[in-house]
């Protein structure tokens, strides 16, 4: 035979439920956060796939810098404007950025500090290229951009936004990563948008996920 | 029965503490982009304007964001001013725009000018929202003024209040003499951009 369970019994497991209620509602409340916080502050080091399935790079035209220095590094000559598939990399990162961005503003130090390292290592300086493109930015704000943080790789202008719309970047900072074959095709392996934080994590990603390899470290 | 109800309550409190705690971490860490409110195309224009090139720019006090209050005249015979009115914080182009102006600050200097920012937002308002535009520690190096009260009153002086109370997206350049020399009541949905402002600026000196 059971026993009547005491009152103040009664009270406790009352209470337990209100309190099991609460923390349940409060784990929930928590999740929530966390899955916001997770996918809207997203690491760059932490890729997701292209957008909308794409897996190769769309084909745009930006014009032949003028600046030897920067012809050179991308392998390009003459003058007028030049395909992205003609960038004598087989590794292409690109930058979609905006000079009135903080975000953009904050990473730039980093984005330098990647360019530094790929430029200062031999088995990768020929296989890795890094351009810029100012969305709504007009040449002067590119200009200014760039002198500002002093960036020594190529930017160019997107003033009406054109380019950055063909690549799916709607928020800045955007990084791509694309392979660029010698047959003309391309596979866009990276696209991720948020603050660049880290230049060597970024790195080991593009390594990682670009299938180059390296040789000895220079 | 109370001894019962006193033996829970310190547990629920420091149950509840401890998971309060943990959502007021989530939400500190929300970054700026993320607070931006989203607004649909706006008419580009709402306002009449009263003033022209050549007019005196009409004097103003307004309290800023970092203490005290900023009068226009203060800076007649010292500094050339750029006034730059944005509709209101937390909104897309506004947030991009002043940041741009951080950047760009060799611009004014180099033509001896001051910016002046100015939303009809308040004070609070405008700390949060520019304290989101600069690396932890930094500050915009320019005032940001507050015409919250009475509600832009400044705005309308200079003919750039919307029929909603925000203001327009306007840019004007004012001479050491308080001279208007430069006015751009900009398309409310974009961004001016700085080549016009900077051409502005350097004709100051010409």
């Amino acid at each position: 035979m059971m026993s009547r369970p005491h009152p103040d019994h009664r009270i406790l497991k009352t209470h337990r439920g209100i309190v099991l209620f609460i923390l349940i509602l409060l784990f929930s409340f928590g999740c929530v956060s966390s899955e916001t916080k997770s996918s809207s502050i997203i690491s760059p080091t932490k890729p997701s796939p292209p957008p909308e399935g794409k897996t190769t790079l769309p084909v745009f035209e930006f014009p032949v810098p003028q600046n030897a220095g920067e012809k050179n590094y991308l392998g390009v000559s003459g003058s007028g404007n030049c395909k992205v598939t003609q960038i004598n990399t087989p590794v292409l990162i690109i930058e979609v950025f905006n000079m009135y961005c903080p975000h953009c503003q904050r990473s730039a130090p980093f984005v330098n500090d990647l360019f530094q390292t790929i430029q200062g290592r031999t088995d990768l300086k020929q296989k890795i290229k890094i351009i810029g493109i100012g969305i709504g930015n007009s040449p002067y704000e590119v200009d200014l951009f760039k002198k500002k943080y002093g960036i020594l790789f190529p930017l160019f202008p997107d003033q009406d936004g054109s380019i950055s719309k063909m690549l799916g970047a709607s928020s800045t900072p955007t990084f791509i990563g694309a392979k660029i074959n010698s047959d003309g095709t391309t596979e866009q392996f990276y696209f991720t948008s948020g603050e660049l934080t880290d230049a060597a994590n970024f790195l080991s990603e593009i390594l990682k996920l670009s299938g180059l390899k390296q040789e000895d470290k220079q | 029965m109370i001894k019962g109800k006193y033996v829970l309550s310190p547990w629920l409190f420091s149950v509840l503490l401890i998971f309060l705690g943990t959502v007021t971490v989530y939400a500190q860490s929300s970054s700026f982009k993320e607070n931006i409110y989203p607004v649909e195309k706006l008419k580009h224009r709402d306002s009449v304007l009263t003033l022209k090139v050549g007019d005196s720019a009409p004097d103003f006090t307004l309290p800023a964001v970092e203490g005290g209050k900023i009068t226009l005249s203060q800076y007649q015979e010292k500094k050339n001013v750029v006034i730059s009115f944005v509709p209101a914080a937390w909104t897309p182009v506004c947030s991009g725009q002043w940041p741009g102006y951080n950047l760009a600050q060799d611009l004014f200097v180099k033509n001896d000018a001051i910016l002046l920012g100015i939303t009809v937002d308040n004070i609070p308002t405008l700390y949060s929202w520019t304290k989101q535009m600069c690396n932890p520690g930094e500050k915009l190096w320019f005032p940001v003024l507050s015409d919250f009260y009475p509600h832009g009153e400044v705005a309308l002086k200079y003919g750039v209040l919307r029929s909603n109370g925000v203001s327009e997206r306007a840019l004007f350049v004012i001479d050491k003499k308080g001279t208007i020399r430069y006015i751009d009541v900009h398309d409310i949905n974009q961004r001016p951009p700085l080549d016009a402002l900077a051409t502005a600026l350097e004709k100051l000196n010409q």
